[in-house]
């Protein structure tokens, strides 16, 4: 998916992306990860926020985009990752662990 | 509580339990069989890794170690937190040897027949050992936050009782 360009946190192993965001300028919308699923599954965000993922299951999860256009990396138990959203459009993403794992994100101008 | 679950379906794997296996299980060797049981999947996907050139085997195994290790830490920190030690008992210890002999089984065997046999036994693993953890160790458990995390842990199971099925009917095995 090439019509958006985002910027990447995540807790571990991506702290060169990290960097690149100014301090959670943005508001962030919650997106947890339990019993094997992403709660809610759907999102519709504004153009310009981010989207938080928390993991609350011991196995490790990521969210990733189906076009692999953006993807959290690992996240264990309790651990955090978020991705700013500045293009309007839709994202489909699952867990590159758990295929089965699949949600959305709608971004409105 | 009886090993009666595990026996039976164990059986199928060759898998000799004892004879005097009526005793129910206490807290700690509970912990100790249901963290044997994540250790001995981690043994069998180590050998897949080894083993097969399947791409779905080889991500599947890799996802074994993966939650495996991670339950199995959150294991570790919880009787750390308790300040107990897991017991060795007749069940785990059945566990053990049963996985041995179907390690040395599937060591003899590469291409599709490894893929196939290692798919199988991890469909028949995870069925018995979640069989077991949901209606023997649960139930049984008296300790809250060891309820809590087998009940976490059965969750994580399930969803691999579930790519397992899936590999299986993908590999296409007779
Ligand atoms: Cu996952």
């Amino acid at each position: 998916m090439q019509l958006t360009r985002r910027q990447l946190i995540a807790a571990g192993g991506l702290a060169a992306a990290a960097a690149a965001l100014p301090a959670a300028a943005s508001p962030a919308v919650r997106v947890r990860i339990r019993k094997f699923a992403f709660d809610p599954d759907t999102v519709s965000i504004k153009a310009g926020e981010r989207i938080e993922w928390v993991n609350e299951d011991f196995a490790p999860h990521t969210a990733t985009e189906d076009d692999y256009s953006w993807d959290t990396g690992e996240l264990g138990k309790g651990s955090t990752a978020s991705v700013l959203f500045e293009t309007p459009g839709t994202h489909s993403y699952y867990c590159a662990y758990h295929p089965h794992m699949k949600a959305r994100i709608v971004v409105t101008a | 509580m009886t090993f009666r679950l595990l026996s039976a379906a164990v059986l199928a794997g060759a898998m000799v339990l004892p004879a005097h296996a009526a005793e129910p299980m206490n807290d700690l060797e509970i912990a100790h069989t249901a963290y044997t049981a994540g250790q001995l999947d981690i043994r069998y996907a180590h050998l897949a890794l080894a083993v097969s050139e399947n791409a779905d085997v080889r991500s599947f195994a890799e996802t074994m170690i993966r939650d495996h290790s991670a339950v199995n830490s959150a294991a570790v920190d919880l009787i750390t937190e308790l300040n107990v030690t897991p017991q060795d008992n007749d069940l785990s210890r059945a566990l053990v040897q049963g996985a041995a002999d179907k390690r040395a089984e599937l060591m003899g065997l590469s291409g599709s027949a490894f893929d196939c046999a290692y798919a199988q036994n991890e469909l028949g693993y995870h069925q018995v050992v979640n069989k077991t953890v949901e209606e023997s160790f649960i139930p049984a458990v008296t300790v809250a936050p060891l309820k809590e995390l087998l009940t976490d842990a059965l969750a994580t199971f399930k969803v691999h009782e579930g790519h397992a099925e899936q590999m299986v009917s993908n590999l296409q095995c007779s």
